[in-house]
């Protein structure tokens, strides 16, 4: 495999986990970009432990995977029923923290950044294709969770927060346990990925968590469509990919490209390309070509 | 004790801007009914055009000033539509696609900032508009050309928009969508007319601010929209979004605050701990220390 399908197929993982971290917050209105102060912590200390401490690298991905959680858990108790804004501005709040904090601790490299972690495997490409193996593992385990809670109980109620909070709490429906729910698991994944991304590039620096990624993710998750899971995992790798087939010139103007795009999908297309209508209808349609068979 | 003074006059002059843009960000939330994150991001685009003007006109002041207005006002003005086109699709007000329409813009301005001016690098103001040396010195403390502005200015400005608000028919057009949009309507104001006034009023704002900023920081980078974006929706939601006295409290507070840890800690560590105070109030008090108005 060449090192750029290798760097495509990572990073569209990465992006199609972190889309369903802000995904799953946002089914009860939350826009959770603590998610990504979570990547940067959990990597920065699973690097820290393997380089330093020469903890094996599953103990550091769990332990990455336990800290995202615990931060989730404990920030949710303060904003489970936040509103939108709060939970926005603390998720902003918390990614300037998390790099001051880090640009200032030499253990993990301050502002130069973290640099010759080692292979997961015994070869680089035994490497590569672990990555590959754990990350797209990771899709399809988290694909499935989502996909069970969309169609559960807890999902529904979970729609019924984002329509109307007062309807919700009518039907008896918790709002500030769900949403910590959602908060937690958003949080988890976000640990796991954050200690993958850096295992990806063998690095980890300041750069890789700035607010450009709030700028894909947001982008990724309202073109494909904030109502399923589908729309993230369709437009994870077009929006990735595409612009990698342009001039560098153009790729360089990527983040206004995104910012054009989702502006444009906002007013013409306001629910994203996928929305949850359109998954219902293509069940249909397949539903009825199997009774054909 | 020196540290301390001078520390509280870069404070209110810092907390004087933050007041001036919480004051039009509060306004568009008011009375256009949109959270625009990015407010803020365009009122550093509108610095970048007063550094162009000035370059282009060898400084000339008057010129560069007009441009930082009125950019403000038409990045405002034509912003309008799109967020009233966002609303329409909704059938009603929704804060989360507004927000996320500011922020795709946010990211356009940032991203051209940091592709078409000055390569990227920071840009840095003329002494004619910075004012060079300060107007005195005692010891420690010294009191810039930009400090008296920005007071003076925020001061003359936020109380000018109270008089608006409060003493004229304009004003009360303002207060009445703010307080109840169907019923404004439903007496003959004209919702979409007064809507568009305060993208102007804002803008006009933000122009002043613009101007005040580049007076007081000296400099400007593409990176400077974000960090005040977040500031600026971190004083509304402390004080309580749409809270205009609250806005004006909490503005002048955190840059006090922010100036006084900038004199006893670290630098870099500086506007973690701020960030850190506001962060524990958002946390312990997520609907404002002064209610929420919207």
């Amino acid at each position: 495999m060449s090192l750029s399908m290798y760097y495509f197929l990572t990073i569209t993982a990465v992006n199609i986990l972190m889309t369903w971290a802000i995904y799953l917050p946002y089914r009860v209105a939350h826009l959770h970009f603590i998610t990504i102060a979570n990547m940067a912590i959990s990597g920065y200390l699973a690097g820290y432990l393997v380089m330093t401490l020469k903890f094996p690298f599953f103990w550091a991905l769990l332990i990455g995977f336990a800290v995202g959680g615990l931060i989730g858990y404990i920030v949710s108790l303060f904003i489970g029923d936040a509103p939108t804004f709060a939970v926005v501005i603390v998720g902003f709040t918390f990614i300037y923290i998390t790099r001051t904090v880090i640009e200032n601790l030499p253990a993990v490299g301050g502002t130069m950044g973290m640099f010759g972690l080692p292979n997961i495997a015994k070869t680089p490409a035994g490497h590569r294709n672990l990555i590959i193996l754990i990350l797209y593992g990771l899709v399809l385990l988290v694909g499935f969770l989502i996909h069970r809670f969309d169609n559960s109980r807890l999902g529904k109620a979970a729609s019924a927060i984002f329509v109307d909070k007062d309807l919700a709490t009518s039907l008896g429906v918790d709002i500030k346990k769900v949403g910590q729910l959602l908060q937690v698991f958003s949080c988890i994944v976000a640990g796991g990925t954050g200690v993958l991304y850096g295992f990806i590039y063998k690095s980890f620096h300041l750069d890789f968590f700035t607010f450009h990624l709030v700028g894909i993710f947001m982008t990724t998750i309202f073109v494909g469509g904030y109502s399923t899971l589908w729309g993230s995992l369709l437009m994870a790798p077009i929006l990735y990919g595409v612009p990698l087939m342009f001039p560098a010139e153009i790729q360089s103007w990527r983040m206004v490209i995104y910012g054009v795009i989702l502006i444009i999908i906002l007013v013409l297309k306001p629910e994203g390309f996928i929305t949850r209508k359109f998954v219902y209808n293509i069940g249909i349609r397949l539903s009825r070509k199997r009774e054909k068979i | 004790m020196q540290v301390f003074i001078a520390q509280i006059i870069n404070g209110l002059s810092l907390g004087s801007i933050y007041v001036l843009l919480a004051t039009g960000f509060n306004l568009l939330l008011l009375v256009a009914l949109i959270i625009h994150f990015s407010y803020p991001v365009v009122v550093v685009f509108s610095m970048y055009i007063v550094w162009v003007v000035l370059n282009a006109t060898g400084n000339n002041l008057l010129l560069g000033i007009l441009a930082g207005v009125l950019s403000s006002i038409v990045l405002n003005v034509v912003s309008a539509p799109i967020f009233q086109k966002v609303m329409k699709k909704r059938g009603e007000v929704d804060v989360n696609s507004t927000m996320v329409v500011s922020m795709g813009m946010g990211f356009i301005i940032t991203d051209i900032l940091s592709h078409s001016f000055n390569h990227g690098f920071p840009i840095a103001y003329p002494e004619n508009l910075t004012g060079g040396a300060p107007l005195f010195r005692i010891g420690l403390i010294s009191v810039q050309v930009g400090q008296v502005w920005s007071l003076a200015i925020g001061a003359v400005a936020v109380s000018a928009f109270f008089v608006l608000l409060y003493k004229t028919r304009a004003g009360r057009a303002f207060r009445a969508i703010s307080e109840d949009p169907a019923g404004a309507k439903l007496v003959g104001i004209p919702i979409v007319r007064t809507g568009i006034q305060s993208y102007a009023l804002s803008g006009i704002m933000g122009g002043m601010s613009a101007i005040l900023i580049a007076m007081l920081l000296h400099s400007a980078s593409p990176g400077l929209g974000d960090m005040l974006a977040h500031k600026v929706l971190a004083v509304s939601i402390v004080a309580g979004l749409g809270n205009l006295v609250g806005g004006l409290v909490v503005g002048l507070a955190l840059g006090v605050i922010e100036a006084l840890i900038q004199g006893y800690a670290a630098g870099s560590w500086s506007n973690a701990i701020a960030f850190v105070v506001m962060l524990i109030v958002i946390l312990w008090k997520p609907k404002g220390l002064f209610g929420i108005k919207v």
